[in-house]
C-alpha cells in the first residue's frame, strides 16, 4: 500500500492522542515517562514516517 | 432513499432552495468566524498565556462564543442542510419561497438582536449586557432584546420545519402508498422532536425570563427556568447532532465509494432518538437541591437508553464505511482503512469527527452517571466533553460537509482539496490538545466558567504531569482550532467566488444495501411516534415540575402562592399518577 501525503497526515494525527495518554499508559505499568521522553518517541515517529514516506512514498522510485 | 438529483446540479435545479441553503451558511460561517474568534481569547485568557481583555469581559466573550456556536452555526447549517434534504430526497421545491425567506428572516433578526444585548457587555455605558452564558436561566439576568431576540430565533425553526412538513403533505399526495424517502423521514423526526423540546424554553423565556427582565414581574422561580431550560438543554445536543447523523447516514457512504448499510436501522435511530431525547434533561441537574433524587435516577435511566441509538450508529456508519473501501479493494480485518479516500477532506473530516464522537460518548457516560457525575459537575471536563460532541463530531462534520455541499449550491468547484484536508485535521489534532487536557483538567477539580482559574495558596494537582503542562494543551489546542476556522472560512469564501462549473460535485447519493421495503410501516407513522414522545414527557416531568413550583416558592419564585385551582390540579395529577402507579405494580407483582 502506498503512503501518502493523505495517509501520512492520518498518521501523524492519530500519533498525537496515542503521545499525549502515552504516560498514562505507562503510568498503568507503574513506568513513570517524563515528558522529554513522550517528545523524543514522538518526534522518532516522524522522522520514521518521513523516512517511510522518501522510501515508500507517493513519486518514490520503490512506489513507482 | 431517493436519488433524485443525480441527473443534475441542486443548484440549477432548485435555485430558490440553493439560495436559501446558502443565506443559511452564510451566517452560519459568519457566527462561526465570530464565535471561534471568541473561543482563542477565552483558552489564551484563562491559561493566562495571553490576556487582551479585562476578567470582568470574560462571561461577555463567554456568552457570545457559546451562543454564536452552539446555538446560530449550528442551527443555521442544520436549516440550510435540511432545506437541500428535503427537496433533494423529495424532488420538489418547497411550497412558497416567501415562506422559506419568512423564516431566514425572522431567525436572522432574532440573531442580530441577541448577538447585539450580547456585544452590548463590552460597553457599559449601553446598559445593555447580556453576560447569562448559553445556559441562560435565572437568576443570571439578561437585556430584554437578548431574550426576544432568542424567542424570534426559536420561532424561526418552528416556520423552518412547517416549512418542511408542508413539502412532505404536498409530496405525499402524489406518492400515498410510498416510504418516506430517508432524508425527509430523519428530518421530520428531528423537528418533531425539536417541537416537543422547545416547548420547555419557549415557556421559560416567553412567561418568565421576558416578563421579569422587563420588569413586569418581580422574580422567577429559578429551578423552575433551570428546569425548563435543561428541558429543551438536552435535546438540542441531539438536534445539533442529527445534521451531523443525516450526513453520516446518507452521504459519508457515498464518499468512502459505498453504500448506506441499513435503511431500516437508520430510521429506528432517528425514532429513538425522538423518543428518548426529552425526557432526560435532569441528568444536567443532579447537584440541583428541589429535585427528588428518585427522578434523578429516572433520568439517568433514560440518559443510559439513548447509548441505544448511539450505538446502532456506529455499528451502521462504520458498517457502510467498510462496505465501500470493500467496493474500493479493501482486504483484510484493518487493512481496508487504508483504501479509504483520505484525499478527500470531506470523508476525512466526517471520518474524524465520528472517531471523536466516540471519545466524547465515553466522557459524556460520566457526566450521566449520577455518583460519577459529582466528581466532575462543572469542572473543566464538562466543556472538554462537548468540545469533543458538539465541538467536534457536530463542528467537523459541518465543514466536513460543506467541502462537498457549498459546491453544490454555489455551482463552483471546491477552491481547494488540500488545504481542506490540512483543515480537518488541524481540528483533529488541535481538538485532541484541548480537549484531553480540558478532561484531565477537570479531573483535578479545575473549575469551568471561570476567567481565572488561579487561586491564591492553593494548587491543583495532576497524578501525572502537571498543570502548567495542561494549560499549555489547552492554549495550543485554542489556536490550532481558531487556525484551522480561519483555513475553511478562507477555503469556503473562494470557493464561492469561484467560477461556475457544469459539474462542481459527484452529487449522486446511490441506495442503501439494505432499502426500507422490509422494515415495518409503522416506522413512518409520525403522528404515534410523536404521541408516545409526549407521554414520555408527561411521565417524566409532570411530578418534578409539581414539585418544583409548589416547593420553590410558586410559579413565580418570591414566595409568591401558587393559584388554588393550578395547585389542586397538580395534586389531581400526583394522585392519578401514584395511583397507576401502585395499580400497574400489584399487576406485576
Amino acid at each position: 500500500m502506498k503512503l501518502t501525503k493523505a495517509r501520512a497526515l492520518i498518521l501523524i494525527a492519530f500519533s498525537v492522542p496515542v503521545a499525549i495518554e502515552l504516560r498514562t499508559v505507562a503510568g498503568f505499568f507503574n513506568v513513570e515517562l517524563p515528558l522529554i521522553a513522550v517528545a523524543v518517541i514522538e518526534f522518532l515517529f516522524l522522522a520514521l514516517l518521513f523516512v517511510l514516506y522518501g522510501l515508500y512514498g507517493e513519486g518514490s522510485e520503490s512506489a513507482a | 432513499m431517493a436519488t433524485a438529483s443525480g441527473g443534475s446540479e441542486f443548484v440549477d435545479k432548485f435555485p430558490d432552495e440553493a439560495a436559501i441553503v446558502k443565506a443559511s451558511f452564510l451566517i452560519a460561517f459568519v457566527s462561526l468566524g465570530i464565535g471561534a474568534f471568541f473561543g482563542l481569547i477565552q483558552a489564551l485568557h484563562r491559561t493566562n498565556v495571553l490576556r487582551v481583555i479585562d476578567s470582568a469581559d470574560y462571561y461577555t466573550v463567554l456568552t457570545g462564543h457559546g451562543v454564536l456556536l452552539a446555538i446560530v452555526f449550528t442551527i443555521f447549517f442544520l436549516c440550510g442542510v435540511f432545506h437541500w434534504a428535503v427537496a433533494r430526497s423529495l424532488d420538489r421545491p418547497a411550497e412558497s419561497a416567501l415562506f422559506s425567506w419568512a423564516w431566514v428572516g425572522l431567525m436572522t433578526t432574532g440573531t442580530v438582536l441577541a448577538t447585539v444585548a450580547i456585544l452590548g457587555g463590552f460597553v457599559p455605558n449601553l446598559g445593555m449586557s447580556a453576560d447569562v452564558l448559553f445556559t441562560f436561566y435565572a437568576p443570571l439576568q439578561a437585556h430584554p432584546i437578548f431574550y426576544i431576540g432568542l424567542a424570534m430565533f426559536i420561532v424561526g425553526t418552528w416556520l423552518a420545519g412547517a416549512d418542511w412538513f408542508l413539502s412532505y403533505r404536498a409530496w405525499r399526495k402524489n406518492h400515498e402508498d410510498e416510504r418516506i424517502p430517508l432524508q425527509t423521514f430523519m428530518v421530520l423526526t428531528t423537528m418533531i422532536m425539536w417541537y416537543v423540546s422547545t416547548l420547555g424554553v419557549a415557556v421559560s423565556v416567553v412567561f418568565f425570563l421576558i416578563p421579569w427582565s422587563l420588569g413586569l414581574i418581580e422574580s422567577v422561580n429559578p429551578l423552575l427556568t433551570r428546569t425548563l431550560f435543561w428541558y429543551f438543554g438536552h435535546p438540542i445536543v441531539y438536534f445539533w447532532l442529527m445534521p451531523a447523523y443525516l450526513l453520516w447516514y446518507t452521504v459519508l457512504p457515498k464518499l468512502a465509494g459505498g453504500r448506506l448499510f441499513s435503511d431500516p436501522l437508520a430510521r429506528v435511530v432517528f425514532l429513538l432518538f425522538l423518543l428518548l431525547s426529552t425526557p432526560v434533561g435532569i441528568h444536567h441537574q443532579y447537584l440541583d437541591p428541589g429535585i427528588a433524587e428518585g427522578f434523578k435516577f429516572i433520568a439517568m435511566t433514560n440518559t443510559m437508553f439513548l447509548l441505544l441509538p448511539s450505538l446502532l450508529t456506529a455499528f451502521t456508519v462504520v458498517a457502510s464505511v467498510e462496505h465501500g473501501a470493500r467496493q474500493r479493494g479493501g482486504e483484510g480485518y484493518l487493512r481496508w482503512l487504508g483504501a479509504l479516500p483520505w484525499r478527500d477532506p470531506a470523508f476525512t473530516g466526517m471520518a474524524l469527527a465520528g472517531a471523536m464522537f466516540a471519545a466524547g460518548g465515553f466522557s459524556g457516560m460520566i457526566n450521566a452517571g449520577m455518583n460519577i457525575n459529582y466528581l466532575i459537575h462543572n469542572t473543566l471536563w464538562v466543556p472538554g466533553h462537548f468540545h469533543l460532541t458538539v465541538g467536534t463530531a457536530v463542528a467537523l462534520t459541518m465543514m466536513a460537509g460543506s467541502y462537498w455541499l457549498v459546491p453544490q449550491v454555489t455551482g463552483t468547484k471546491l477552491y481547494s482539496r488540500p488545504i481542506g484536508l490540512l483543515q480537518v485535521i488541524m481540528w483533529f489534532v488541535g481538538m485532541v490538545f484541548m480537549s484531553n487536557a480540558m478532561h484531565r483538567a477537570g479531573l483535578a477539580g479545575i473549575p469551568r466558567r471561570t476567567a481565572e482559574p488561579q487561586y491564591q495558596n492553593f494548587e491543583f494537582l495532576t497524578p501525572i504531569g502537571s498543570i502548567f503542562e495542561l494549560r499549555v494543551q489547552i492554549a495550543l489546542g485554542g489556536t490550532l482550532l481558531f487556525l484551522s476556522v480561519v483555513l475553511f472560512l478562507f477555503n469556503i469564501l473562494l470557493t464561492s467566488l469561484g467560477e461556475e462549473s457544469d459539474r462542481p460535485v459527484d452529487s449522486y447519493l446511490p441506495e442503501p444495501l439494505s432499502g426500507p421495503e422490509g422494515s415495518p410501516r409503522v416506522l413512518d407513522n409520525l403522528a404515534m411516534w410523536t404521541g408516545i414522545a409526549a407521554v414520555l414527557v408527561v411521565l417524566a416531568y409532570t411530578l418534578p415540575l409539581a414539585g418544583i413550583i409548589q416547593n420553590g416558592g410558586g410559579l413565580f419564585g418570591g414566595g409568591l402562592p401558587v393559584p388554588a385551582t393550578v395547585s389542586a390540579g397538580f395534586d389531581l395529577v400526583a394522585t392519578t399518577v401514584t395511583s397507576a402507579f401502585n395499580t400497574l405494580w400489584g399487576v406485576v407483582a
